[in-house]
């Protein structure tokens, strides 16, 4: 005997190919589009290719005498498209701490999120706020867990804790490094070209923002990926600061002021006979 | 009275005790002894064989005695049956650890997962201890020659000298007499004959009612040893606890 | 790139790592710290992926503790390279760790030891090993001048040897290593070789 197949009628099986549009919003079966490939594998590493190694972003951080500085651009592209010039790249975690953006936008706005209501459940649970090594810890297992899965994350995490400053790169491949200077992004060696050059321990606070501001204008300018607004950050024993945000181009002529060109041909009046 | 509380083992009565895992203990107080003595050359262990018959093959296989790795035994008294699951997993845990780490376990970790698994079975629900006691007797290189109880509770201890089953108490009391502390093996191996000579009900031993078995190290090496029924009697013969069998021969 | 290389000598184990944390063309760090003290007696040096070499060498560290803590006795070196084999081992048909490493040990029954265990859980018993890059000379070098009976002293020197070797030959030579000891004593650190210096620190 036959048995007649009801599957596909049943409201979670599963639909194949692309919806129609004709039934969309009728079936209110969960699903998702699936690209029109026969290798999936192939389609899927080539998809995560395409966010992954781009991080087209510049950001800094180096702990100096008076604590750590953060600085970023505030450009968001895809490949050449400039979708944003106003990119907040630095994230505030929490009065004590700032996390980088570098890599996707949103993996690393969702995480740096999560990282904050972890670290302020470990204060409310401890009655201490959670050190930096702590917190780029509790971060860097997270971005492990999900690695191979498509995350793409480039994150400096600085701040300030009972041990002084602190500072911890941290990527979606699981990697966590404790360091006094890093910069992250497709940016990166331009700024570490001007950052290496000119870091001192000693700097003062304004010697330091500065650095942190030439360096990154200095990679927006030669880095195509990277531009908008610098934007510089201080965390120091009583938190964070904001310092400063100059748009890129005016920086450029404050460092650079145009010349007056000399002219080849000056047009001079004839007197008129 | 209490009759309420005697019926799970998970369940502890108001004095505080778990009966079902005291009577397990107490069906051991009736099954055939063994007797554990740790030497300074070597471990020895002698069971009390309860089940003789003519018709039973005995040579196929051991009562009380079971090698359970390379470097160590176990005496068994209690529920054979029971005992026969725990033997299987403690020779599982053993080679699962040398798998792992491609040497012999340490003896004592071997007993702790074993009475690990005895522990599990007084605590969770609608299960029965295992009515079975263990003497361990084995070698390792941190440790040496080690001797080792345990009981249906999971509990269990390290021992110069140890009894299980019948008569345990009056054992153990002689035991606690005789035993001196530069004992060797041959001594161990008379004085275990001795005990269980006094504590047993039989009048005089034989082979057909007791296993003798023990580790002891032969060039660098780890070595079990059970004793041929033969040697057994001749060594019973030679300690005076039995008359020569004349009238057989 | 990456260099990890490791000898026995008479007495002791040495392992030797380089130090920089590389991205691509970018070096982000050269005081990184790829020897780990497993325990008292017990070095791994590890080479590979920065998050899978730091996240494993961890995990092993951890096991190894809980082992002492659980039965009083430590492991010994060779029962801690068939345990990392095993870990590496099962992980490869599910999610491997690229991860080499070189583990050195001292135990009071075999005296020193020397582990190669690569990512695909194949474990030698050595008298010496590399991994990476720097392996191709440094092999050379110790194949060359390695002694059974050699004193720290010669061993470092040799390990000295390896180094220079490196910098002078190899494209992308990393500038820093670590040199680490294990002996009756217990393991530690016993040298930096930098030919580049952070900007020092004064609060860390």
């Amino acid at each position: 005997m036959m048995k007649i197949n009801f599957s596909g009628l049943e409201p979670t099986a599963p639909l194949q190919g692309e919806p129609s549009e004709l039934f969309d919003g009728i079936s209110n079966s969960p699903s998702f589009a699936i690209p029109n490939t026969t290798n999936f594998d192939g389609f899927q590493k080539e998809a995560i290719q395409m966010v992954k190694p781009a991080k087209g972003t510049t950001t800094l951080a180096f702990i100096f005498k008076g604590g750590v500085m953060v600085a970023a651009d505030s450009r968001a592209s895809m490949g050449g498209y400039i979708s944003s010039q106003s990119v907040k790249k630095i994230i505030e975690i929490n009065p004590y701490m700032l996390g980088t953006m570098a890599g996707g936008a949103a993996d690393c706005q969702f995480w740096h999120r999560n990282l904050g209501i972890k670290c302020r459940l470990h204060e409310l649970a401890n009655k201490r706020r959670i050190s930096v090594t702590g917190a780029s810890k509790l971060l860097a297992n997270i971005l492990y867990s999900y690695r191979g899965m498509g995350l793409s994350v480039g994150t400096m995490i600085a701040g300030w804790d009972e041990k002084g400053p602190g500072l911890y790169y941290v990527d979606s491949e699981g990697g966590r490094l404790k360091g006094n200077r890093f910069s992250v992004g497709s940016g990166s060696p331009y700024a570490y070209g001007v950052l290496d050059n000119g870091y001192r321990y000693d700097l003062s606070v304004e010697e330091a923002a500065e650095l942190a501001r030439r360096a990154i204008y200095h990679a927006t300018f030669r880095d195509g990926a990277s531009g908008g607004v610098a934007s510089v950050y201080h965390v120091g024993p009583d938190g964070w600061k904001k310092l400063s945000g100059d748009d890129v181009g005016e920086l450029h002529y404050h460092y650079y002021p145009a010349e007056v060109a000399a002219v080849d041909h000056e047009m001079t009046e004839v007197p008129v006979a | 009275m209490s009759r309420r509380y005697d019926s799970r083992t998970t369940i502890f009565s108001p004095e505080g005790r778990l009966y079902q895992v005291e009577y397990a203990m107490e069906a051991i107080g009736n099954a055939g002894s063994a007797i554990g003595i740790l030497s300074k050359d070597g471990v020895v262990l002698v069971g009390e064989k309860k089940v003789t018959s003519k018709l039973l093959q005995t040579s196929t296989s051991s009562e009380k005695m079971y090698k359970i790795d390379d470097h160590v035994a176990c005496a068994v008294a209690g529920i054979m049956s029971d005992a026969n699951i725990l033997i299987n997993t403690a020779r599982v845990q053993a080679q699962r650890y040398t798998f792992a780490y491609q040497e012999p376990m340490p003896v004592e970790q071997l007993v702790q997962s074993l009475c690990d698994t005895k522990q599990g079975y007084t605590q969770f629900g609608g299960l029965r201890p295992f009515g079975v006691s263990f003497l361990f007797a084995g070698w390792d290189k941190n440790y040496g020659f080690q001797l080792y109880m345990s009981d249906p509770s999971g509990n269990y201890g390290g021992w110069k000298a140890a009894a299980i089953g019948a008569n345990n108490q009056a054992a153990q009391s002689i035991l606690k007499q005789d035993y001196k502390d530069d004992i060797t093996r041959e001594e161990a191996v008379q004085l275990a004959l001795k005990v269980l000579s006094k504590t047993m009900d039989s009048t005089s031993l034989t082979s057909e009612k007791l296993e003798l078995a023990e580790v002891f190290l032969s060039n660098g090496k780890v070595k079990y040893q059970a004793c041929s029924p033969d040697a057994l009697n001749k060594m019973l013969v030679n300690a005076g606890l039995t008359q020569p069998a004349t009238e057989e021969s | 790139m990456e260099c990890v290389f490791g000898m026995v000598g008479n007495g002791f184990s040495l392992v030797v790592a380089d130090s920089s944390a590389v991205h691509s063309i970018l070096v982000h760090k050269s005081n990184e710290d790829k020897i780990m003290i497993l325990d008292s007696h017990k070095l791994m040096g590890a080479s590979g992926e920065a998050g899978d070499r730091a996240q494993f060498t961890e995990y092993v560290q951890k096991n190894v503790a809980l082992y002492q803590f659980r039965n009083g006795i430590p492991l010994t070196t060779a029962a801690a390279a068939n345990f990392t084999r095993g870990e590496l081992a099962t992980a490869l048909r599910k999610n491997p760790y690229m991860v080499n490493i070189i583990l050195a040990g001292y135990d009071k029954e075999t005296g020193p030891s020397l582990y190669y265990i690569d990512y695909i859980a194949t474990l030698h018993k050595v008298d010496k090993a590399a991994f990476g890059y720097g392996s191709y000379f440094s092999l050379a070098m110790m194949d060359r001048h390695y002694r059974k009976d050699m004193t720290v002293e010669e061993a470092v020197d040799l390990a000295d040897k390896c180094i220079l070797e490196i910098r002078s030959r190899l494209v992308v030579a990393p500038p820093n290593f670590v040199i680490k000891i294990v002996d009756k004593d217990g393991a530690r650190e016993y040298a930096w070789r930098e030919s580049v210096k952070d900007a020092p620190v004064s609060t860390s």
